[in-house]
């Protein structure tokens, strides 16, 4: 009985996802929305801001998860061109190992922008829309030097340590505050991207070091863990912290005075930009520069208000 | 007479707790702010989770099955919990809201773990699934439910009741810790003096035996998959309270570090043979590695081998123990 109920079950959404793809077939006004991770709130709103501004503008517009998995992706990548849709705004999983498929969409004629993250590649994807982390970070750099002052020892936690943003990040900070000889990185962990990770390894470290007297952090989440894990041994007046993303706990938190700075990325107006140009390149201009760098901005208590509405 | 029998210690352990004592010692000697009173709770408080979540997986293990959906789970209830007493539930059509107290929500949350865990039971027992395939599946189901549940988003700023769960401490013993320590002395406790303890033992011995001699195979397995979802329930409130917020991805990898604590403890993969408190010592085993290593400021690349040699190394060591014995 289970069975035939269980035979009837499959033949139902078989039939269902044959009709599906059979209907879009003549009809391209599809785009599909290529997003890195939806485990992370930030990647989210890249996602759903690209969708709902390719909506308005009339398309059809699907979110696809890679989970952080290049392989994942690649599989995307065949569905898409299988089932013709128009254009592809992309968040890439790897500036390297996403270079096929995007020279892949680019051969069936399908124009792909990406959003955010970079592809190590000129000539393959239609336009980049990216966030500036080396820059970004050169200004939270600053603001590193402006509140925790020109000596005494540092920490730094380290997103996910095979990610190009991590070690962009890292190194727009360091080109600043390695100016300083007084500064001393005492410990550089990873803590990938993670709150919880972060409250882990910020405890460890303030074992090791207790008298550091700042810590930048490669994304907000991180800055929250880290926080926390200063909170809770009564350090908080002591070690400055920092992040990077502009994510609403961390801009909260900055209005109360928790967290010194973070930079600010936008991902609801690059999303929106990719959406744009997708439907500027389907209405007939082809004409696109190959990169357009969206600036990051510090945020501090002093400007914070502008950001929270 | 009954405290002693419960903290007996078995021969198999023996091992895995030299291993703690001599990484224990070398990192005392290696980092001078490694054995202070300060860091000895740091280290029990980051262990306390996993913990949680491996006593559940040693009895899965036990009976021979696993369980990959922890993580999962954990993420799960976590966001209901912290859904739950920041929002409550409202009925818009009939005007109805609903408002939880912290009992309740830690209730709910329990629930939450012990349902998804029955289901995972229900489809080993009742549907003959494998524990590896059923436990894949709910792996992503409670993820995406999760993410669906919290639209991705973290939930945040819990009030004054978790935030004494998570950073609390309760006659001199941190809350985290007093947690772990009665699940652990609970289920010791269970294995040793119940039946049922003996039946999921046999039952990883042999199945067939134990099913022939009138032991109901179906109703424990069913029961011991719960237990591991209410045990990362468990964990899912301990983590939820420590930060102060649900974070949808919470708990992702969490089934691994679990099995690593099962096995380093000296519980077979094949079941029937291993004990809670071995798994106390895998789990202590790696918490005291990922403190140490971040004390003596190791890079984040040399970390990851380090701890996956020190899995393999403690597994060699206990089949290397097993065949002296046999």
């Amino acid at each position: 009985m289970l069975k035939r109920i269980f035979t009837y079950f499959v033949a139902a959404s078989l039939l269902l996802a044959l009709h599906g793809c059979s209907s879009s077939k003549h009809e391209c006004r599809r785009v599909a929305v290529v997003i890195s991770t939806l485990n992370n709130p930030w990647f989210v709103l890249l996602g759903e801001s690209a969708k709902a501004r390719a909506e308005e503008l009339g398309y059809e517009a699907v979110i696809f998860d890679s989970q952080n998995n290049s392989s994942k992706e690649t599989e995307h990548f065949d569905n898409i061109l299988a089932a013709g849709y128009a254009a592809i705004l992309f968040n890439p999983t790897d500036a390297d190992g996403s270079v096929v498929n995007v020279r892949r969409a680019k051969q069936a004629g399908v124009p792909v922008f990406c959003m955010d993250r970079e592809i190590n590649a000129r000539d393959v994807a239609t336009c980049q829309i990216l966030s500036d982390n080396f820059s970004g970070c050169v200004e939270i750099g600053k603001e590193f030097i402006r509140t925790v002052g020109r000596e005494g020892k540092y920490a730094e936690l380290l997103g996910l340590v095979g990610d190009n943003n991590t070690w962009n990040r890292s190194r727009g900070f360091h080109t600043v505050v390695d100016c300083y000889p007084g500064l001393q990185l005492v410990a550089q962990q990873s803590a990938d991207f993670d709150r919880n990770t972060a409250m882990m390894v910020m405890e460890s470290i303030l074992q090791a070091h207790g008298d550091i007297v700042g810590v930048f952090c490669g994304n907000d989440a991180m800055a929250m863990g880290a926080y926390q894990a200063i909170l809770a041994t009564g350090k908080a007046e002591q070690i400055k912290v920092f992040g990077f993303d502009g994510e609403k706990d961390v801009l909260n938190a900055i209005k109360e005075g928790k967290i010194v700075a973070t930079g600010m990325q936008s991902p609801v107006l690059m999303a929106r930009t990719a959406a744009e140009f997708a439907h500027r390149y389907l209405s007939g201009d082809h004409d696109f520069p190959k990169k357009i760098p969206i600036a990051v901005h510090a945020v501090t208590r002093e400007n914070i208000d502008q950001y929270l509405e | 007479m009954l405290s002693k029998s419960i903290f007996r210690i078995d021969r198999s352990i023996l091992r895995p707790l030299v291993a703690l004592l001599v990484m224990a010692l070398a990192m005392s000697f290696l980092s001078e702010n490694f054995a202070t009173s300060d860091n000895f709770f740091n280290v029990m408080r980051q262990v306390s989770v996993n913990l949680c979540i491996s006593v559940g997986m040693t009895l899965v293990i036990l009976t021979g099955g696993i369980d990959l959906s922890v993580g999962s789970i954990l993420a799960l209830s976590g966001a209901v919990a912290a859904g739950l007493i920041k929002t409550g539930i409202s009925c818009e059509g009939v005007n109805l809201y609903v408002s939880f107290t912290f009992f309740g929500v830690v209730v709910v949350a329990l629930l939450v773990g012990a349902f998804l865990g029955w289901f995972n039971g229900l489809m080993v027992t009742r549907f003959k699934v494998p524990p590896f395939i059923a436990t894949l599946g709910m792996l992503t189901i409670a993820r995406g439910m999760t993410m669906l549940y919290t639209n991705g988003h973290p939930i945040t700023g819990l009030g004054a009741q978790f935030e004494y769960l998570g950073t609390g401490w309760f006659c001199g013993v941190p809350m985290p810790v007093l947690v772990a320590a009665v699940v652990v002395v609970v289920f010791a406790l269970f294995m040793r003096k119940s039946p049922w303890g003996r039946y999921i033992y046999a039952i990883g011995g042999n199945e067939r035996a134990s099913r022939l001699s009138g032991i109901s195979v179906n109703r424990i397995k069913l029961f011991v998959y719960t237990m591991a979802g209410l045990l990362s329930a468990v964990a899912a409130l301990i983590v939820t309270a420590r930060l102060d917020s649900a974070q949808p991805n919470a708990g992702s990898g969490y089934e691994l570090d679990s099995i690593a604590a099962v096995v380093i403890g000296g519980t077979s993969l094949n079941g029937g043979k291993g004990s809670i408190w071995g798994t106390v010592i895998g789990a202590l085993i790696i918490g005291v590695l990922n403190n140490g290593l971040v004390l003596l400021n190791v890079s984040p690349f040399w970390q990851q081998v380090i701890k996956g040699l020190v899995i393999l190394l403690a597994v060699i060591m206990d089949r290397m123990s097993a065949k002296e014995q046999a």
